[in-house]
């Protein structure tokens, strides 16, 4: 382990080491997967390639990200499974039982050590399972692979011993093509905006030259320097630019870096691997280090509390869910009809677990939102980083009181008001409290207090963001309304028209951008996201008091890609997963069967449906071609004709909730922004309502469609 | 002192505090609107906003009285024609119609009226149980009648106006309007 113990780095670290064991997790699972199936190429002549370059791209990785979280245990074992990988590879090693053994045991070390640090327990060591990496790398290369590249397997021959070395004092050797700088970079919330992070600063290192070591390091005044150490041939002036970016460097002397960086396990001597000992002995063998619950831990890894899931496999699953209730629909259509055959007492044991089914049905679509639903401690967290920066930067003292964070918020609502969140803390931070020096005159407290508060209200979420500054100086943000020609004059301002004003696009009240919330977006884009969000945003402020900013969210949001069509002259959007496949007809191909439009559709016919019909809208005459949306499958499959479709969007699902707008086959509304509200299709309901024949809701609050 | 919560937004409505400077303790504001030729008022602490008729959607197989939905601070509305539904002739949309939003039993709506633009203080003795001439239709709709310097405002009530499910149920379907 190295010095930084990052346990002290707060909430920040933690987030970021949750991100570190999510991502191991991940590798983890693929390398052990491979591993089992390398096991089977044992052998064989030719080793599938892809399995050796992607289980040698989740070892780099994992080499990767155990550094900056300054794991160097799993650093190191990653690193020489990773170069074992590379020999075979390049067919510089032979794959043999024992080289796999070595890469099981070598994962399942590399697991105890990360669960260890999960844990905060002390790593298992990891001298011996390297040894034994190390020994497997050197062996000799099969015959096979001899006569195919003889040339390069004599120079790989004769570099054996020196690659031996290379690998036990891996960083000295390479200081000596060029020079050896220490960089420190210095995360800052603005430089994150612009795409500037660790992740970026560490790609940009690896290509100048080798990153030799990365250690993240907490600082005492608060906030997190990662340390690089980079060996590079590349002159000074490339990367002299880069103090704008809060990245700075220092040359490193060579000698004194090879001794500080060599870990003291590599340094002991290669111990002979005993090649028939098992993973579990071969730890064992470390003995005394250990923590005694090292193989429970590497369970405990692989069960994490944290599963990622994509937001779209919910949507697929919430899809599945629909298809459920319109089954279930059916079932009860089918329950109605068999009434009369079955005796009363069987048809209602029927009828009730239809019902109960029906609960059940809500409960697990109520679930499966739940599931998206995450805390929005999760943002406030990060904000107390932000805060910290920001108060080293502005040099005032501010304390941050968090409040409500277990408040539940749509995991798409999260990620999108992330932005305006950190405008307006920065804006109360840089804006609105005062320096010390001017809060003691005042009488004030020396701290400036910002104030997160989140609580649930109904069905939305409220945010709140309060500091007890200066208060927005109404007459200063009027003034300058005026100049820009946004006010009349003579007009009064009211805290509506204020918070319309500071959201005006272009209106700043600061002449000169300062650093902390000048750039970025602007209260505009806080406005707007939040209107899109289906939010509001209010404020209230006071001079000297303070200024409160309240947001308004729905709860959760459904996001949906959806199919925008024209019908009789409205706009409709339709959700994409229900839709098969769309269609152009010619008017001439339609045949009339009966009083029902069908036409020829792959092997079968396809009946037709329109919707400027079924919702009673005028329909458009003399068209030549028109669209058809093709929904359902088997004896089921419909075609929904409309006018034309127009195109295809990401859609807000917003509810319409009131009983006078709740009609069968619409699910719901949404805008495509130009303030209009466009309908949202309920392709279940209209598909169950053909079936029945007519559109009701069953409220009684609808009419029937007009007679075909 | 710093305002929390929702009672920040409902103070910040711009009209109401205009009125809330006219409030006395035995009266309370309300909202006049004229509705074919007659005023009618309603108390504004359930109105909202006021906007201009624009952009409904219609929404197919809703009621008569329902002109459809509108987007109103990013929320899905509905929008009442309250001509259709107090049975008065319906009449297009011009300048001085406006939607007046309202909240009422956690709904928000929107009422469409032929036009808005007073605040009224109206002291509560002023307000009178309709008489029973006008117990019929429109009279249901009714809190009671004000008379005011000669002026005669009809005080509505909201729940009613809104709940119309009920209505349907007992009333059955009513004429539509062509």
């Amino acid at each position: 382990m190295s010095e930084s113990n990052p346990d002290d780095g707060g909430e920040f670290f933690a987030q970021f080491l949750d991100d570190y064991f999510a991502e191991c997790d991940e590798h983890l699972t693929l390398v052990r997967r491979h591993l089992l199936a390398l096991e089977e190429e044992v052998g064989r002549p030719d080793i599938d390639q892809s399995l050796l370059d992607e289980m040698f791209r989740s070892f780099h990785t994992l080499k990767g990200i155990s550094s900056m979280v300054g794991l160097s245990a799993a650093e190191q074992l990653a690193h020489h499974m990773e170069s074992y990988l590379r020999a075979l590879r390049r067919k510089d090693a032979p794959l043999g039982v024992e080289g796999v053994e070595a890469l099981m045991a070598g994962t399942t070390l590399l697991e105890q050590v990360i669960a260890a640090l999960r844990k905060k327990e002390s790593a298992p060591g990891i001298d011996a399972t390297v040894a034994r990496l190390l020994a497997i790398v050197s062996a000799p290369a099969p015959e096979e692979s001899a006569t195919v590249k003889a040339t390069v397997d004599e120079s790989a021959a004769s570099a054996e011993p020196e690659r031996d070395a290379t690998r036990t004092n891996a960083p000295s050797r390479r200081v000596e093509d060029g020079r050896t700088w220490r960089f420190e970079f210095m995360p800052t919330p603005a430089l994150s905006e612009r795409g500037v992070n660790v992740n970026s600063v560490r790609a940009r290192l690896l290509e100048i030259g080798e990153l030799l070591q990365a250690t993240p390091h907490v600082r005492e005044q608060g906030g997190i320097v990662f340390e690089f150490v980079v060996a590079t041939a590349a002159d000074e002036s490339v990367f002299a630019g880069w103090h704008g970016d809060n990245l700075t460097y220092a040359p490193v002397a060579k000698e004194a870096f090879a001794n500080e960086i060599q870990p003291p396990s590599i340094q002991s001597p290669p111990i002979q691997p005993t090649i028939q000992t098992g993973p579990a002995s071969a730890s064992e063998e470390v003995g005394g280090s250990q923590s005694p619950s090292a193989a429970p831990a590497a369970s405990m890894l692989a069960s994490s509390n944290v599963v990622r899931v994509d937001l779209a496999r919910l949507d697929d699953l919430m899809r599945l869910i629909g298809e459920l209730v319109t089954s279930r629909a059916r079932l009860d259509e089918s329950l109605k009809q068999l009434k009369r055959n079955v005796a009363p007492a069987e048809w209602r044991a029927l009828q009730e677990t239809s019902q109960a089914m029906a609960r059940q049905l809500r409960d697990l679509r109520e679930g499966v939102m739940r599931v998206r639903m995450v805390q929005v401690g999760e943002i406030f967290e990060r904000m107390k980083f932000v805060v910290r920066d920001l108060a080293r930067e502005s040099g005032k003292d501010i304390k941050l009181e968090l409040l409500g964070q277990e408040t539940e918020i749509d995991k798409f609502l999260v990620e999108r008001m992330m932005g305006p969140l950190l405008h307006l803390v920065r804006n109360a931070v840089s804006h609105g409290l005062e320096t010390v020096s001017e809060r003691v005159a005042q009488g004030k407290p020396p701290a400036g207090k910002v104030t997160l508060r989140a609580a649930t209200a109904g069905d939305n979420v409220l945010i709140e963001i309060a500091d007890d500054g200066r208060g927005v100086d109404v007459e200063r943000v009027a003034a300058r309304a005026r100049a820009l020609g946004l006010l009349g004059a003579g007009v009064g301002v009211d805290e509506v028209l204020l918070l319309k004003l500071l959201c005006a696009p272009g209106f700043s009240t600061r002449d000169e951008a300062d650093r902390a919330s000048g750039r970025g977006v602007g209260m505009d884009v806080v406005g707007r996201t939040i209107e899109e969000l289906g939010g509001t945003l209010a404020l209230s402020t006071s001079e000297n008091r303070g200024t409160h900013f309240t947001i308004e969210l729905p709860l959760t949001l459904a996001i949906a890609d959806a199919l925008i069509a024209v019908a009789g002259g409205r706009r409709f959007a339709l959700p994409q997963t229900v839709v098969r496949e769309v269609i152009e007809v010619e008017a001439s191909a339609v045949r009339v069967l009966e009083n029902n439009e069908i036409i020829s559709y792959r092997e079968g016919v396809l009946p037709l449906v329109r919707l400027a019909r079924l919702f009673g809208l005028e329909e458009e005459t003399g068209r030549a071609v028109f669209h058809v949306f093709v929904i359902g499958s088997g004896a089921e499959v419909l075609g929904l004709a409309v006018d034309r479709i127009i195109g295809q969007r990401e859609i807000v699902v917003r509810g319409m909730n009131d009983p006078l707008v709740k009609v069968a086959g619409v699910a719901g509304a949404t805008d495509l922004g130009d303030g209009r509200v466009v309908l949202i299709l309920d392709v279940a309901a209209l598909r169950h309502s053909l079936r029945g024949g007519k559109l009701s809701d069953g409220n009684g609050s609808a009419r029937p469609p007009r007679r075909r | 002192m710093m305002r929390w919560g929702p009672t920040a937004r409902t103070a910040a409505a711009p009209v109401v505090r205009i009125t809330m400077t006219n409030i006395q303790n035995d009266s309370e504001p309300f909202v006049l609107f004229e509705l074919a030729g007659t005023t009618y008022g309603v108390r504004s602490r359930f109105v909202q906003q006021m906007e201009m008729v624009e952009h409904i959607t219609p929404v197919p197989n809703a009621l008569p009285a329902v002109e459809g939905v509108v987007l109103a601070r990013g929320q899905v509305i509905p929008a009442l024609n309250l001509r259709v539904r107090f049975g008065f002739e319906k009449i297009p949309y011009d300048l001085r119609s406006r939607l007046m939003v309202v909240n009422k039993k956690g709904r928000t709506l929107g009422l469409i009226v032929d036009t808005a633009r007073e605040f009224f203080s109206i002291p509560d003795a002023a307000v009178e149980p309709p008489p029973e001439a006008i117990t019929g239709l429109s009279g249901k709709y009714l809190e009671g009648i004000a008379t005011i310097k000669g002026r005669m405002i009809l005080v509505l009530n909201l729940d009613e106006v809104i709940d119309i499910g009920e209505e349907q149920s007992t009333a059955g379907g009513r004429a539509e309007p062509a």
